[in-house]
């Protein structure tokens, strides 16, 4: 059964991806209860619906903008509205800053993760105005705190797996249930695992290669992505 | 295609069908402002249909979704692409960005 409601020719695979990572988000996960993991995916929401912030204001810091029962600590929802509305701006001290405020370095993979996918989904709906994904209720369950044996600060702010590859493939891999996650999300957007990397001439659904790659360009430059 | 396109639509289409826009489309996914989002919709569905405007959604919204990736983790560039990309980052107006990160040299 389709999820969005609209005449546009939204492919299945990609309704049912957005369908798929929501369930998903509503479950536990490595480091976060399903609660807590949708109260990010809300938090996105409301990052992105709200007057915007500069960089450096920190939701927690305003007056009434974080209500004291929140499911997340400040400092996630500081990760999550700062992430969302302006990637382009953080930097290593940054993120030591937000380590010193007491979140897992791993906890934080993750809420990258989820971020980084709502952004996705939320963003899809948004420009061929349809309704976003409705939000479930959580599933219970406490998340696995699985850590991989060879995890270790490597070349990214994060620990990271040894598992090879472009450094964006690799970033989440701390966390393997979010780098697949992100996997099977990207794949009805843009290319299949390493086509990105192995085959640059062929086109894909509607869209030559070359236009494909001129948005991801451009899309990257706004986002002020050095990568 | 060429590079100046990705500085923005008032460059031209890069050599790319529909380049100007599918750029003008990720601009107004990226700014959100519902007026102008909706008449560069309209246009791309006149001129190109309805599959390609979604699939162009769709690409934009999965960079969105790496760019994050790539910026809320640290990642820095690859060697291989550090080195490719030495003669044209000046071009495309990136070798300035907060978000700059290298490997360090062993």
């Amino acid at each position: 059964m389709l999820t969005y409601a609209t005449e546009l020719p939204v492919r299945d695979e990609l309704d049912a991806a957005h369908t798929e990572a929501m369930a998903e988000w509503s479950g536990p996960g490595t480091w976060w209860t399903g609660t807590q993991r949708l109260a990010i995916v809300v938090e996105v929401r409301r990052a992105r619906d709200a007057a915007p912030l500069t960089p450096w204001q920190s939701p927690s810091t305003v007056d009434g903008l974080v209500p004291d029962d929140h499911p997340l600590p400040d400092v996630v929802v500081d990760v999550v509205w700062r992430l969302t509305n302006h990637p382009g701006t953080l930097t290593t001290d940054w993120h030591a800053s937000i380590l010193a405020r007491g979140v897992e370095p791993l906890a934080y993979v993750e809420v990258v993760s989820i971020v980084a996918q709502v952004n996705c989904v939320d963003r899809f709906a948004d420009a061929l105005e349809l309704d976003r994904m409705p939000i479930p209720e959580a599933r219970p369950g406490e998340p696995d705190r699985l850590i991989p044996d060879d995890a270790e600060v490597r070349h990214h702010w994060v620990p990271t797996a040894d598992i090879g590859g472009p450094n964006v493939w690799r970033a989440l891999s701390g966390v393997p249930a979010e780098l697949e996650a992100r996997s099977r999300l990207s794949t009805p957007h843009y290319l299949e695992g390493w086509a990105v990397f192995g085959d640059v001439v062929s086109d894909r659904f509607s869209l030559q290669r070359v236009q494909m790659e001129l948005i991801a360009a451009r899309t990257s430059k706004l986002n002020e992505c050095f990568y | 295609m060429t590079l100046e396109a990705i500085a923005g639509s008032d460059n031209g289409d890069g050599g790319v069908r529909h380049g100007r826009l599918l750029v003008r489309l990720a601009e107004a996914m990226w700014e959100g402002d519902p007026g102008p989002l909706a008449a560069v919709r309209d246009e791309l569905l006149a001129a190109a249909g309805a599959d390609v405007l979604v699939d162009a959604v769709a690409v934009s919204a999965n960079f969105h979704m790496m760019t994050r990736v790539a910026d809320g983790t640290g990642t820095p560039l690859d060697s291989g692409t550090d080195e490719a990309s030495a003669g044209f980052r000046e071009e495309i107006e990136v070798n300035d960005l907060v978000s700059r990160r290298h490997v360090p040299s062993a």
